[in-house]
């Protein structure tokens, strides 16, 4: 039941339980806006709440929350409460509205039951099943001890207890995030301190965030704000710079670049530069180009260009080269020969 | 405009932290107008201009830095690529080869090396530039000399 229902962590794009979420992963699925506390009978919010405020009817069970579902679990194994917990007004709700298959399982699965023992959970209730403590993951447990969930392990890099002891491709997921967000952070530390040479900030303390990109050069390794070497770049020739030797040059070692790269961060390596580069043109291939415009139109970048040249069909658009010979002896590509421009040539 | 203000701004705290920084370099901002800068630049020793103290005005473009400075002697000077009259100043830096990445101290050494090593094939001086071409540097260095004793020198007595 609960699977159909959109993961509101996943949603905000912040759920830490990946495939092992109770609520479904999947945009297509709609997510729960019903209001739990109405449900209860009071939301303080009342016509301003942003969750719906409608009545469900009493034996369905589609007010899932994360704890409900784990109740539904463990309801008939934990009679009574265990760790003192404050839980007493909730465990009257789940034997109220204990789902009827809970009731029935003794009987389908005695067999399996006797087989490996009282050990054995039912219904698939193993270690890797239960959720770890998520006041132990975002930081600090109330409970210590005596939380009756299991406390992840403690993650070296980011300091939480948020190892899931018997999930191990979560475990190793979490490291590896954590690994690049430390790689991230510090290389963000890093780039606080480079400065434009063009306004002379620093890069990273510009008035408006969206000033606050760095405007990496191909061909060499110096610093400007992404607007700064843009506006320069933009510049118009009429002001008696040279396009190619001036305005397409670094302002500092005048090193011809033809593209600008947009990034938040500044690099440390070469390496770290070209998965820069190289995440920056996935980017941009994944966007259909408007000149080129699904066939209709002409981009004047032709194969060079960093955008999707597509059909509507979804069929890539497919290059080929012409070559010619021309006058000097040279081979040069040729683009689409149009009658206009020979028309255009002729002086009569 | 809010760009080159700002930009103009950090020029002149920089100016004003390194004062002592180029002593042959002093540059000084308008009073009312962040747009207006005066220079005083030192003749580079073992030139003519040697011992002269010269006043350059600085006009700052709306665009800057995306545009350069229109800089122009305001001291007279004997140089063939200084237009012996109005003081406009033929550097490349300041034409089509500007970069934003220059600054007006930048622009301010620029202007002594170029008075180090005067380009005579693209004189706006011609007086000047031909006598530095036709081989008489003697007679160039004589002129220049006079005029920096003349205009850039403080007067004795």
């Amino acid at each position: 039941m609960s699977k159909r229902t959109l993961c509101k962590f996943f949603a905000h794009g912040a759920c830490l339980k990946g495939e092992y979420c109770e609520f479904s992963h999947d945009w297509k699925d709609p997510p729960n806006n019903i209001c739990t506390f109405y449900q209860k009978g009071v939301c303080s919010y009342g016509s301003r709440c942003r969750y719906d405020h409608v009545k469900v009817s009493g034996n369905q069970t589609s007010v899932p929350s994360a704890s409900a579902a784990l109740r539904a679990h463990l309801g008939p194994i934990q009679t009574s409460n265990p760790s003192g917990f404050p839980l007493d007004g909730q465990a009257v709700i789940s034997s109220l509205s204990k789902p009827a298959w809970t009731c029935n399982f003794p009987e389908e699965d005695s067999s399996s039951l006797s087989e490996y023992g009282p050990l054995h959970l039912p219904r698939s209730v193993q270690p890797s099943d239960l959720p770890i403590c998520s006041f132990a993951a975002a930081g600090s447990c109330p409970y210590g001890e005596q939380c009756p969930h299991t406390h992840g392990d403690l993650c070296t890099i980011c300091g939480k207890q948020c190892l899931h002891p018997y999930r191990p491709d979560e475990r190793e997921e979490h490291i590896k995030l954590c690994q690049k967000n430390s790689k991230r952070l510090e290389a963000l530390k890093h780039s606080q301190e480079i400065e434009c040479s063009v306004c002379l900030d620093r890069v990273l303390s510009k008035p408006s965030v969206a000033e606050r990109k760095f405007g990496l050069l191909s061909e060499c390794d110096h610093p400007f704000c992404i607007s700064c070497i843009r506006n320069w770049r933009s510049n118009s020739p009429a002001s008696g710079m040279d396009v190619n030797s001036a305005l397409r040059a670094c302002p500092i070692c005048r090193k011809l670049s033809y593209f600008v790269i947009p990034s938040v961060i500044w690099y440390a390596s070469k390496e770290e530069k070209e998965e820069i580069i190289d995440s920056y043109k996935a980017k941009l291939r994944s966007i259909d180009c408007r000149y080129f415009d699904f066939g209709n139109g002409t981009c004047p970048f032709g194969t060079s260009c960093f955008y999707k040249h597509a059909y509507r069909d979804g069929r890539l658009e497919e290059v080929v080269l012409r070559h010619l010979d021309a006058e000097d002896g040279n081979t040069v590509i040729a683009k689409n020969i149009r009658l206009s421009d020979f028309l255009g040539r002729l002086h009569l | 405009m809010q760009a080159s203000r700002a930009r103009l701004f950090k020029e002149y705290k920089e100016v004003q932290r390194e004062k002592s920084a180029d002593p042959d370099i002093q540059l000084i901002c308008d009073d009312s107008n962040i747009f207006k800068w005066t220079a005083l630049i030192k003749g580079p020793s073992e030139t003519p201009y040697e011992g002269g103290v010269f006043q350059l005005a600085f006009a700052i473009p709306e665009q800057y830095p995306l545009l350069p400075p229109q800089v122009r002697f305001l001291t007279k000077i004997f140089h063939p690529n200084v237009h012996f009259k109005t003081g406009e100043i033929c550097l490349d830096i300041l034409k089509n080869a500007w970069s934003p990445a220059w600054t007006l101290q930048s622009v301010c050494r620029a202007i002594i090396a170029l008075m180090a090593h005067p380009e005579a094939d693209s004189p706006l001086n011609c007086d000047s530039g031909n006598l530095l071409r036709s081989g008489d540097i003697r007679g160039y260095r004589s002129m220049a000399r006079m005029y920096t004793r003349l205009a850039a020198m403080p007067k004795k007595g």
